[in-house]
């Protein structure tokens, strides 16, 4: 692994277009920004680690799923997304 | 590769190891540029073996074992909300009045009372191109009960 020491407000750059700042450090924790293309997706480990064990458990299912004795062909409502601003 | 052409040129197949051979309508392929998050893939179809069914079975048109059993949130959890930052949003080309289809992901179990859902990182399909993503949502549970047991009773009551 790669350790570098940065000051506050110091960055890394990895390649031409994402650029890593350590913008504050305080106790124990440090608050980082990322600026990376959009494209880029960008988790927290426990989280990403967290989906990978659920889709992974999830693909081990055998073809043949319970019937379950519902019918659920009755139209249901459209999916419901909001967008929320950042705080700066 | 598991996909290749059919007889019928407008058809791919797919051999699935679950399904066993089965024919893809091309314009049913979804795209997923960043894959599902720790699995992968790029190119995935939704099956479904069962009309009435609230499952079907989002399924890799790259590796013929890789499967994994989807649900519309509404069946099980109605007024579930995705919700996202606007830099997620941006990035999946969405906003708040885009038509897209959203899935979670299901973990079955022996029994019904151990089926659960990932609400947290559903599944966003906009226009033949899938993401899974981070809902910010408060109360998006990773692993949240599809038959709790006040509706198993309720629906044997019945």
């Amino acid at each position: 692994m790669l350790k570098i020491t940065r000051r506050a407000g110091e960055r890394i750059i990895l390649g031409d277009d994402i650029v890593v700042t350590l913008l504050e450090i305080s106790g124990q924790s440090a608050r980082i920004g990322i600026d990376a293309p959009r494209s880029i997706p960008v988790y927290r480990e426990e989280i990403w680690v967290e989906v990978k064990r659920e889709n992974e458990a999830a693909a081990q299912a055998a073809a043949a799923l319970p019937d379950i004795g519902e019918d659920t062909a009755a139209a249901v409502a459209p999916p419901s997304v909001t967008v929320t601003s950042e705080p700066q | 590769m598991t996909t290749g052409q059919s007889d019928d040129p407008q058809s791919l197949v797919l051999e699935s190891t679950r399904f066993g051979r089965v024919e893809i309508d091309p314009k049913t392929v979804i795209e997923f540029p960043d894959g599902l998050i720790g699995v992968g893939g790029s190119r995935y179809t939704l099956i479904a073996t069962d009309q009435k069914s609230p499952f079907s079975w989002l399924h890799s048109l790259e590796d013929g074992g890789l499967a994994l059993p989807v649900t519309n949130p509404e069946h099980f959890f109605p007024g579930y909300t995705l919700e996202l930052s606007e830099a997620e949003a941006k990035r999946l080309g969405i906003d708040e009045s885009s038509p897209i289809a959203l899935y979670v992901t299901v973990r079955a179990a022996p029994v019904l009372s151990d089926f659960v859902a990932n609400l947290r990182a559903p599944i966003v399909v906009h226009d033949g191109v899938g993401h899974q993503v981070i809902n910010q949502a408060p109360g998006g549970e990773l692993r949240a009960s599809l038959f709790p047991a006040e509706r198993i009773a309720d629906s044997s009551a019945a």
